[in-house]
């Protein structure tokens, strides 16, 4: 039920079946796809709780001494950065 | 709006909603409010939609050729428009799951339902009612903006699970599966191709033994 452009609706075709073995294929890499990328999100989340945990079980200055390290880090890059003024 | 209030009163009447509420709230706020204009705005919700019940909402879904949000100028597409009807119906659970394996093969009246179950449903039971459907790859015609496309009904449906808007809707904020395993809520995903994915794992696994048994490397699995 539309009241316009109804030529353009029937140039996609939904039909099912008409190549089978070809959809089935097409739904197989999408499944696929679709395990990979949650059991990624998984893994992304393990590597987060134990860098979490290694932090934890570090002493106080060698947790501070990271911390500078990285801020270092990030101020050279900055330094980097600034060179187009 | 005037003259059509006999149908959607109870529902789009702001001044004191008494209905049934889901998730502490009235139903048509699942829909933004500017959405929900462009809804009742539309021939097709004044036409087509009037005085729907369970039943007839059957044949206005079956006589559906596309899913989508608003295309030409804002313009709701019956898809949306017949998810809001079901927003006013609030179908019983059994009703609404007979829409999603109806029998008769009618894949827009099952993306219809899946939605609404979207929409509608408790987290763990959405998962539990939607995830059998990513099996599902029967192609559905889906308008945008600028045309028409195909997409497949598990596209659809992982769509659903994962996206936070869909059809020019935003969707309410489902917790991640990983959360209600974790709670305890879910069982564990099994792909109908966990067979397959296995023999593929276990086919890297020897691969990757053969190249670094050597190096005494301490790759776990």
């Amino acid at each position: 039920w539309d009241d316009d452009e109804d030529g353009e609706l029937e140039q996609v075709d939904d039909t099912d079946g008409v190549d089978p073995e070809m959809e089935y294929a097409q739904w197989k890499i999408r499944e696929l796809e679709r395990v990979r990328r949650d059991r990624a999100a998984i893994e992304e989340a393990e590597k987060e709780r134990e860098e979490i945990e290694r932090r934890r079980n570090l002493s106080k200055e060698e947790r501070e001494a990271e911390d500078r390290q990285f801020i270092e880090a990030q101020k050279a890059e900055k330094e980097g950065k600034g060179q187009m003024s | 709006m005037s003259g059509h209030k006999a149908d959607a009163k109870a529902l789009l009447d702001d001044r004191g909603y008494s209905g049934p509420l889901i998730r502490g709230e009235n139903p048509a706020n699942l829909i933004e409010k500017p959405l929900q204009d462009r809804i009742t705005e539309t021939y097709y919700w004044k036409e087509q939609c009037f005085a729907l019940n369970e039943a007839s909402l059957c044949d206005r879904a079956v006589d559906m050729n596309f899913i989508g949000g608003t295309y030409g100028q804002q313009k709701a597409s019956p898809f949306l428009c017949l998810v809001f009807k079901l927003l006013q119906l609030q179908p019983e659970r059994e009703i609404v799951l007979y829409y999603l394996h109806n029998e008769e093969g009618f894949k827009y009246l099952t993306a219809l339902a899946a939605f609404y179950i979207r929409l509608t449903f408790e987290p763990v039971e959405i998962y539990k009612a939607l995830e059998p459907l990513l099996s599902d790859y029967r192609k559905l015609r889906r308008r945008r903006n600028d045309g028409f496309m195909i997409t497949h009904m598990d596209q659809f449906i992982d769509d659903l699970l994962t996206k936070d808007r869909m059809c020019g809707t935003t969707l309410w904020k489902l917790p991640k599966r990983q959360l209600l395993e974790d709670l305890e809520l879910l069982d564990e995903r099994v792909s109908p191709l966990a067979d397959e994915i296995e023999a593929i794992d276990n086919e890297n696994d020897d691969a990757r033994e053969g190249d670094e048994s050597r190096e005494g490397s301490d790759y776990e699995r």
